[in-house]
């Protein structure tokens, strides 16, 4: 079952269903804890009613037995929310191999999204976005909501370029609830940028991760002799040297991952970095251990 | 094989190899994409564009050495002149004679001899020669173009007779010194009279091209001329018109007939004139006596009055000297009276006065100064008074003449005076009851002169000698030998002087001679030749010599000094070739005052050769024979084209050669190239 988790394997599936309970039904386990006190079954404690409480938390019962005015509190597993933003710009189509990055991301969406509805009961929603958001699938545990989610993602081809400041106003106006965000990009933007992009969304309460979906070869990119290099989202081209882009290049690109950490996690932000070659289940079971450690 | 050959059509197609492989395949080079160039930077070292530097110079090199061998295929080459050309030489032959005179005949032989020098290729070496009474070689072979318009423009008409058959002799010279072809080109009027009797004189050596410029514009032109004039040199008495008249022919060359009206001049003035009437292409004789003239030289001259197509052969100049008659000193023994008898009839019979002879007996000898007469005979008289053999002998060295007879005296003794020998033997023919005649005649020896000796050997073969004399002959000339080859007449220079022996008597005992009509000759020629009236007035052709001086002496530590005046006034001759020149050339025409080593002077008329008065050209079939059928040479600007030579110089093997070291350095750049492959995509 393990080599069903390799994303080469999964590239050969076309479904991103089927790929979705694959890599969830296999592996993941777990669940999402709801941030805050939720309304469910088991008590947790009374609190005196204080102006402005909803009435319908009064324990009417306790009031009559005794007059006074209290609110019933439980504490339990609650119906969480998770957000997708996913990056579909130009960047994202890159690939020495397959799946490429928008494969990839996709594939990790769907995953999140399986989890979420179909072992969670959680409200999943989805905002594909590049510079401007081309796609919302708002949070929602109706049925068929995880169809949607996936026709979404099937539709999210790359295009464009990636501007983070200019969706943000609508990220902050689609969500309206706490919950989880869950940002999927290639991130190649200023460090800074992107966290003052994103810590917005950790004010207003939510969970923000972000996922750093890059190429191996852009990792650790191979160059035999001087060659012309094209920029997929402005096609600006350059000519650069094997000696460079074995120096220099790591350097910076080690420097920017090592700065978006350092930042995230300044800013209360998570962050992964996911390669291509890397199994999702990994990335997955890390990630949930991450959130398990959390609570 | 040229540029439209089929291989190298093929092998021009070859050259899309290197364009296919440098720039097609350079052009479909795939960029990389990549998802950001933000990390990126722009290389500087070992960039593309270097790669593409060096695919250039690579693409340079192929595409070279391709299009090199297909050039080669070409088979290029260059035009060159031919070694014989380049080595040939340019000889530019000018014609100076008399006849060139005749309108515009000589200024057009030079114009067109520069325009032909100015077609000459530069490298080409020329050579000039001036054709007059003698070959000049005006230069030495030079490309030198400078020189040879000079010299040509420096040429000046003169006054000998061109004769084709001394080019003929000069050119064959010229080609043994001269490797390689002669492009030999004749500017001339071609007279018919240039032409040699023997046309083998006038052949041309092998590789010598020869192109004849004819300058004459018309075939025909009608020319009278003074063809001949018949006057004496020396005049004693004008009165006498046995020698005191001058005659005169004139002659028509391609004329009608007409009436020419003929002076007589001297000193330029005219003396008498005559009308004639000269036949058609014929001949008319004038006579101009008696002929009153001073003493002393008289410069005289007949004139044809009018114009015809050449002025300058109207007149013809002469010298009459006028002066007394001149004795000469006959010394015999005193018994011998036979001798002066038999030689001064002959005398008398040939001079006409002229010389008279004074018969002195050798005892008689001793105060006489032998300078005062025009020569000296010395008739069997071995034993003269020492005063007087010294005196003959400054007399000799001074420019005297002595002629000695040996007769019978002689064989008694051993002793020949001023001969500067001894007598060897004696030739005693009668004592065998023989006699010898007279075997060989020098015709060419003034005393001897016979322009068309009889068969009789001139009239000597009928004499016989029955004793005579054996000398030495050494430093002397033999003008004649008898049959046993016993040398009869010698001569031999002394100083400025002449010794003539005659190796017999005069007497008719010795021998018959004087009983012949050979002797009067003989005696008329040899005294005017003693006494040196011939040399000093009468008439020349231009081009003949006259001797200054005895060439024997020309050593002599007595220095003699002679003088000549041109027709001009002026002195041709140096301080330097006054003092040892021994001939000199009467180049031209008109009279010559001429003072000579011995001390007398002397004023010659000078004429031009009289053949150069026949204007009438030469047939072209001599013409085309002579120049083996070269003779349409007359518009000079195809002459250089169509006597340029080229030849084509292959330059395949130095196509193939470079191509070769262009192949090395392909194959060296791009072994370095291809160490450093090209990203692949």
């Amino acid at each position: 079952m393990q080599r069903f988790l390799d994303p080469a394997v999964l590239a050969g599936i076309s479904s991103l269903d089927l790929i979705a309970k694959t890599v969830v039904d296999g592996f993941v386990s777990g669940l999402h804890r709801s941030p805050d006190f939720g309304f469910s079954q088991e008590f947790a404690e009374y609190r005196a009613y204080v102006q402005g409480d909803d009435l319908r938390h009064v324990d009417w019962n306790l009031f009559a037995r005794t007059e006074r005015c209290y609110l019933k509190r439980y504490e339990g597993e609650t119906n969480s929310q998770l957000v997708v933003l996913l990056d579909a710009s130009n960047s994202m189509q890159y690939g020495s191999q397959k799946p490429v990055k928008a494969d990839y991301a996709r594939y990790l969406a769907a995953s999140l999204f399986y989890l979420a509805i179909r072992n969670q009961h959680d409200a999943a929603g989805l905002i594909v976005f590049d510079d401007e958001v081309r796609e919302y699938v708002p949070p929602s545990t109706r049925q068929g909501q995880l169809t949607r989610l996936l026709s979404a993602l099937e539709q999210a081809e790359p295009r464009s370029r990636t501007d983070f400041f200019k969706p943000l106003t609508h990220f902050q106006a689609l969500l309206h609830r706490r919950g989880i965000v869950i940002v999927i990009s290639d991130f190649y933007e200023d460090p800074e940028t992107i966290v003052r992009a994103l810590e917005v969304l950790r004010f207003r309460g939510n969970d923000v991760v972000l996922f750093h979906v890059l190429d191996p070869q852009e990792l650790r990119p191979e160059l035999k002799g001087p060659a012309i290099l094209v920029d997929l989202e402005s096609q600006q081209k350059i000519e650069v040297v094997p000696e460079y882009v074995a120096s220099r290049y790591r350097e910076k690109l080690q420097t920017h991952i090592e700065q978006l950490q350092t930042r995230t996690q300044a800013a209360g932000l998570e962050y992964q970095l996911l390669p291509t070659d890397q199994p999702l289940d990994t990335v997955l079971r890390e990630y949930l251990s991450l959130r398990q450690e959390e609570r | 094989m040229g540029f439209l050959a089929p291989w190298f059509l093929i092998g021009l197609a070859t050259l899309g190899i290197p364009v296919f492989v440098h720039l097609l395949r350079r052009h479909v080079v795939t960029p990389r994409p990549v998802s950001s160039l933000m990390f990126f930077e722009r290389g500087t070292q070992s960039s593309t564009r270097h790669k593409r530097l060096r695919y250039l110079a690579l693409f340079t090199l192929r595409f070279l050495l391709l299009l090199l061998v297909v050039l080669a295929f070409a088979d290029p080459f260059i035009r060159r002149f031919t070694n014989d050309t380049r080595s040939s030489l340019l000889l530019i032959v000018v014609d100076r004679s008399f006849s060139m005179r005749a309108g515009t005949r000589f200024s057009d032989a030079k114009q067109k001899a520069l325009s032909l020098l100015a077609f000459k290729p530069h490298s080409q070496r020329a050579q000039i020669l001036a054709l007059g009474g003698q070959v000049e070689v005006l230069t030495q072979p030079s490309p030198d173009s400078n020189l040879l318009r000079t010299t040509l423009e420096g040429i000046e008409v003169g006054d000998g007779q061109g004769n084709l058959g001394d080019l003929g002799r000069s050119v064959r010279t010229l080609k043994d010194a001269t490797p390689g072809a002669v492009d030999l080109h004749l500017f001339s009027d071609m007279q018919r009279t240039g032409m040699p009797g023997n046309f083998a004189d006038a052949v041309l050596p092998p590789q010598v091209n020869l192109a004849l410029h004819d300058v004459t514009k018309a075939s025909i032109l009608p020319n009278w001329t003074v063809e001949s004039i018949n006057a004496p040199a020396e005049l004693q008495d004008p009165k006498d018109t046995t020698k005191s008249h001058v005659q005169a022919v004139i002659a028509g060359l391609s004329t009608t007939e007409a009436t020419k009206k003929v002076s007589f001049l001297v000193d330029g003035k005219i003396l008498l004139s005559r009308e004639l009437k000269v036949p058609a292409n014929g001949r008319a004789t004038v006579d101009f006596a008696p002929i009153d003239v001073k003493y002393g030289f008289n410069r005289c001259e007949v004139r044809i009055e009018g114009d015809d197509a050449l002025p300058a052969d109207n007149g013809s100049v002469f010298v009459v000297r006028r002066s007394d008659p001149q004795r000469v000193l006959f010394v015999h023994r005193s018994a011998d009276e036979r001798s002066a008898l038999y030689f001064g009839t002959a005398l008398n019979a040939a001079s006409h006065g002229a010389l008279v002879l004074q018969s002195v007996a050798v005892e008689q000898v001793t105060d006489l100064d032998p300078s005062k007469f025009a020569f000296t005979v010395l008739s069997d008289v071995t034993a003269l008074p020492s005063i007087f053999e010294h005196a003959l002998e400054q007399y000799l060295s001074k420019g005297g003449s002595v002629f000695m007879a040996l007769g019978l005296d002689a064989g008694r003794r051993t002793h020949i005076p001023l001969w500067g020998g001894d007598l060897q033997k004696v030739s005693n023919f009668a004592s065998s009851g023989e006699s010898a005649a007279v075997g060989q005649v020098d015709f060419t020896y003034p005393g001897l002169e016979q322009t068309q000796p009889s068969r009789d050997n001139g009239g000597w073969a009928g004499t016989k000698f029955l004793y005579a004399v054996i000398v030495d002959p050494f430093h002397a000339r033999v003008a004649a030998r008898l049959s046993d080859g016993t040398p009869l007449l010698l001569e031999k220079p002394i100083g400025e002087g002449h010794l003539l022996l005659f190796a017999s008597g005069f007497e008719n005992l010795t021998n018959d001679l004087p009983l012949h009509p050979v002797f009067v000759s003989f005696v008329d020629k040899t005294s005017r030749y003693l006494s040196g009236s011939e040399q000093l007035s009468g008439m020349r052709m231009v081009d003949s010599f006259v001797q200054l001086r005895n060439a024997a002496e020309a050593g002599n530590s007595v220095v003699t000094t002679s003088e000549v005046i041109d027709p001009d006034g002026h002195r041709p001759l140096s301080l330097a070739d006054s003092q040892k020149v021994q001939t000199f050339r009467l180049s031209r025409s008109g009279f010559y005052q001429i003072h000579f080593a011995n001390g007398r002077s002397a004023v010659i008329g000078v004429n031009p050769d009289r053949r150069e008065s026949n204007l009438e050209p030469i047939s072209k079939e001599v013409r085309a024979l002579w120049t083996g059928g070269n003779a349409g040479a007359d518009e000079i600007e195809k002459l250089p084209v169509a006597g340029t030579k080229y030849h084509y110089v292959s330059l395949w093997w130095y196509v193939m050669l470079l191509a070769f070291v262009v192949a090395v350095m392909e194959t060296v750049f791009s072994s370095r190239y291809l160490g450093t492959q090209r990203e692949e995509l």
